[in-house]
């Protein structure tokens, strides 16, 4: 287990910004802690750096205590954090190169660590530049190289795509996808489901400092009643075929209005084959299909009765 | 390690332009409008014009050989010139006092009797001239009748600045060392800013470091060397220029004045510490603090008005002895007028405890390991 935290509670005077909270990460997960603004998950990455105080729980990482002088394990972490970290006045080269020597003393392996960081971001062409000449993008790139330069066995990734173009994005998460094959184990914090679904091996979902759910994307969406629903676009549906269309497999409940029929699965494999199949047999003419899978935003809606990104 | 978080700190500050305007071309601007303001006042001030005088060639003037020579010592061109003189008929005399092409007129006789027709600081000077000559010669005669074997010099310098190290004394000198002594000061900007990049609740990059396996004293120390040597490097800068430019004289002791310039130097950026670690709130109120306390420190120091430093040692002790700028600028005083360290070895042991004493108060705040919110 490199990263167990138990009951953990941190309080903002009357605030409780985590409320219990409890996380386990093994070795070589993608880890994603999925929940909107304010949920606690920078709260709980700041707790397990040992940067803040909390009231009550405990927080282990590579099977010790973390405290603030743990310097054996913050030898082995890489946070990117969420607001861009680098100093200003130093450029792209010297601030991976500052980061990594904070870590690592040995100047010949450092260079070249450094040099794989900036290979890694793609960031080759930019070494000579000072943050304030990068785009977002590279901007983020640069935050991202600082974090794992060192080459760290844990990283933290907090919100490292927000404000990113979709190009630095999917170089980014492809990154961090990279870094998981080679051995990383990472913790992602992100209120961007497609991110989260898409990148994570596991995945926690957090609200107002709790963890609501926990497991693999299917997992959670197995949790919930809703599964796939498919919309056909009819021109004339009778009454007696919806009736037969309920009785479909699988089918939770289906409904014809304004020449469109929906209907709802509550699980099952090859529900749209199943349903045109029927559509075919009984001759039923049609025009647009469409099907929708359940997100993690309906998960999240039928646990907590909000949106995510409410 | 040490020295890598070092270079990189240098580095990061030399290229802070805006901190390195304020501590050192900010300076260096003052110094010259200085020169060119005080050094300008000094010459018209202190630069003395011999007094235009007219003695009444008469009789008497002519059988006072004494006081002729006086006279002529007195109105000897160069620089110390007293006297302007005419020597001419009783109204000629006259007519150059009406004009006002002189300042008084002298008529010799048993008593010398002065003539002037406004009131004025040089008429004063020519009546104390007059005044201690006829004492001066009333005492001498009464000397020669009871004691005739005794000798008699004539005084013909009244007043003289007396330097105990030699130099000569120049209250203008004091608005040089109170800006050399902001300058020291002013390393508390650098200073204030490695702390904000130093602690995790004020600055992304403070909470990157706070996170690497780096002990933070390790850190802190790199940082405040790197800023101690930044500021040391600005004053001897100044230093250079207003001694080389101005004319600025320091004394010769170059190893004190290093060593004031270093323990002003740390002074300061523990200040700047100090300042950065202890003012809960965000980086705007932190700098407007240390704004107000440099200019106050500065001011009380003697940088806006000089005789300001002499006023508050003597009406507020403590506060001078508090005021590491006062400290500074008085340990440069010392060096120039006192032939003895006495003043100076105080002032420099006051400064080292200041420095320790603020350095100890941020540590404390430093050593603070986890934050209540970030």
């Amino acid at each position: 287990m490199l990263v167990r935290v138990e009951n953990l509670v941190k309080r903002y005077g009357d605030l409780v910004a985590l409320d219990h909270f409890n996380l386990e990460v093994q070795e070589g997960e993608i880890v994603g802690l999925l929940g909107p603004n304010g949920s606690g998950k920078t709260t709980a990455i700041n707790c397990i750096l040992a940067l803040l105080k909390y009231d009550k729980g405990t927080i282990d990482v590579f099977g010790h205590p973390m405290k603030p002088d743990a310097y054996e394990s913050k030898q082995n972490i890489g946070i990117v954090m969420q607001n861009v970290a680098v100093f200003r006045e130093l450029t792209v080269y010297e601030n991976i190169d500052y980061f990594c020597g904070l870590y690592v003393e040995d100047a010949k392996k450092r260079k070249e660590y450094v040099a794989e960081a900036i290979d890694f971001v793609g960031l080759g062409d930019f070494q000579t530049f000072f943050p304030h000449k990068l785009s977002g993008g590279l901007l983020r790139r640069l935050n991202i190289a600082c974090g794992i330069a060192h080459k760290p066995k844990l990283l933290i990734l907090d919100e490292p795509t927000v404000a990113v173009d979709p190009q630095s994005r999917n170089k980014i998460l492809e990154g961090i996808r990279e870094l998981n094959r080679q051995g990383t184990t990472i913790i992602y914090t992100s209120h961007y489901m497609e991110e989260v679904e898409q990148l994570c091996t596991r995945i926690v979902i957090i609200d107002q400092g709790r963890t609501i759910a926990e497991g693999t994307t299917t997992e959670l969406k197995s949790m919930i009643n809703g599964g796939e629903t498919i919309s056909v676009e009819i021109y004339l549906l009778e009454s007696e075929r919806l009736a037969e269309i309920r009785q479909l497999p699988h089918v939770n409940r289906a409904h014809y209005a304004d020449h469109l029929l929906t209907v709802h699965y509550d699980g099952g494999e090859h529900n749209l084959l199943g349903l045109l199949d029927y559509l075919k047999s009984h001759e039923i003419a049609f025009n647009k299909v469409f099907s929708e899978q359940p997100t993690l935003n309906d998960v999240f809606l039928e646990i907590t009765g909000k949106q995510l990104r409410d | 390690m040490f020295w890598h978080v070092f270079k990189y700190r240098l580095k990061c500050l030399l290229r802070d332009r805006i901190t390195l305007f304020w501590t050192l071309i900010f300076p260096l601007v003052l110094g010259t409008l200085f020169h060119f303001t005080f050094g300008h006042l000094t010459s018209d001030a202190e630069g003395f014009e011999a007094i235009k005088t007219a003695v009444i060639d008469d009789e008497a003037y002519r059988g006072n050989t004494p006081f002729q020579e006086v006279l002529q010592a007195l109105a000897e061109p160069g620089r110390d010139q007293f006297l302007d003189l005419v020597i001419v008929p009783a109204e000629e005399a006259e007519r150059l006092l009406d004009e006002g092409s002189v300042v008084g007129v002298i008529r010799v006789g048993e008593d010398m009797e002065l003539m002037v027709r406004r009131r004025g600081i040089r008429q004063s000077i020519l009546k104390s001239f007059l005044d201690t000559y006829s004492q001066t010669m009333n005492t001498a005669q009464a000397i020669a009748v009871e004691n005739p074997a005794a000798s008699f010099e004539p005084r013909l310098s009244f007043t003289e600045e007396i330097s105990f190290s030699g130099a000569k004394p120049d209250t203008n000198l004091g608005y040089f060392y109170a800006l050399i002594a902001m300058t020291c000061v002013y390393g508390s900007y650098w200073g204030i800013r490695n702390t904000m990049h130093l602690q995790a609740d004020q600055s992304p990059q403070g909470a990157r470091r706070s996170i690497a396996p780096t002990r933070k004293t390790r850190i802190v120390l790199s940082d405040t060397l790197a800023a101690l040597v930044i500021t040391l490097g600005e004053v001897s800068l100044l230093l250079t220029y207003v001694h080389f430019a101005f004319g600025i004289s320091f004394g010769d002791q170059l190893g004190l004045i290093l060593l004031t310039s270093l323990v002003g130097s740390a002074s300061g950026v523990a200040l700047g510490n100090v300042v950065g670690t202890s003012v809960r709130g965000d980086e705007n109120l932190k700098y407007v603090v240390l704004l107000i306390a440099n200019l106050t420190l500065s001011f009380l120091a003697g940088l806006m008005w000089a005789p300001m430093k002499d006023m508050v040692s003597q009406r507020f002790p403590l506060l001078g002895y508090l005021n590491p700028a006062a400290l500074i600028a008085d340990c440069f005083y010392s060096l120039h007028i006192y032939s003895t360290l006495q003043r100076f070895w105080i002032n420099i042991g006051v400064l080292c405890l200041i420095t320790v004493v603020l350095s100890l108060v941020s540590a404390i705040h430093l050593r603070r390991e986890r934050y209540a919110s970030l």
